[in-house]
């Protein structure tokens, strides 16, 4: 259900873009302590030009890019980031998400290891946040049926 | 200066306001949707000059970054509606 377009205005404008947007994305994503955003913001936009993307070109050119299969992967390394440098820190003796107790195992000191902690917690619920809103677009233009599927089942 | 800030942003909030009327009551979704991003337009230079008006246009530039291409995907997805309708 997500169709194909032939106007050449919006493929070229949102070709240009998309590149831009990710890179505003990931911006936000790095910067999330010191300027509005942080990991789930910078997920939102980087998700929302994949969503320009599969607007306008359509999921069977989108797939080369980022597939059904590959978003269901990321949602899941998000989380697992997320989650694993939590329990990281509960297995250095410290608590859930208590990073400064990463500076046993990062040749740095303490606050650097806090930073450098918050950092790496950004990027897994920005990984999420993206695989998640891509997932929620596929599913509502497609109404629930996977585009993967659906070829499949023609081919049978 | 801030005082002629907060006047354009005072009239730029009305004006918004106006165009807001065109959203509920314009006929057809047309005007619907270039009301709709006139407002996301303003809405963009008012938080610019909020960010004069407070001193920390660094922060509110993402914001009103973030907000204009939320808008235009918006846009787009809207006219791609419309274009389903037609061919429907």
């Amino acid at each position: 259900m997500v169709f194909r377009s032939e106007d050449v205005i919006v493929k070229t404008i949102s070709r240009i873009l998309v590149p831009f947007i990710q890179l505003y994305a990931l911006y936000v994503i790095m910067h999330g302590h010191y300027s509005p955003g942080g990991g789930f913001q910078g997920g939102v936009i980087l998700a929302a030009s994949f969503i320009l993307m599969l607007l306008t070109y359509g999921y069977g050119e989108t797939k080369e890019r980022i597939s059904e299969k590959l978003v269901n992967l990321f949602s899941s390394i998000g989380v697992l980031i997320y989650a694993g440098i939590g329990f990281l820190c509960l297995l250095l003796l410290g608590n859930f998400l208590d990073y400064s107790q990463l500076a046993r195992i990062l040749p740095v000191e303490a606050a650097r290891a806090r930073s450098l902690g918050i950092l790496g917690v950004e990027l897994g619920v920005g990984l999420a946040v993206m695989a998640v809103m891509i997932s929620i677009f596929l599913d509502i233009s497609s109404g629930g049926v996977v585009p993967d599927d659906r070829d499949v089942d023609e081919d049978e | 200066m801030n005082t002629f800030l907060l006047a354009v942003g005072i009239v730029l909030c009305l004006l918004a306001i106006l165009v807001l009327y065109r959203v509920v009551f314009g006929p057809g979704v047309f005007n619907r949707i270039a009301a709709i991003s006139a407002i996301g337009t303003k809405t963009l230079i008012i938080l610019l000059i909020f960010g004069f008006f407070y001193g920390r246009v660094e922060m509110f530039i993402d914001i009103s970054l973030v907000y204009a291409l939320l808008n235009f995907i918006g846009c787009v997805a809207a006219a791609k509606y419309l274009e389903m309708e037609r061919e429907r």
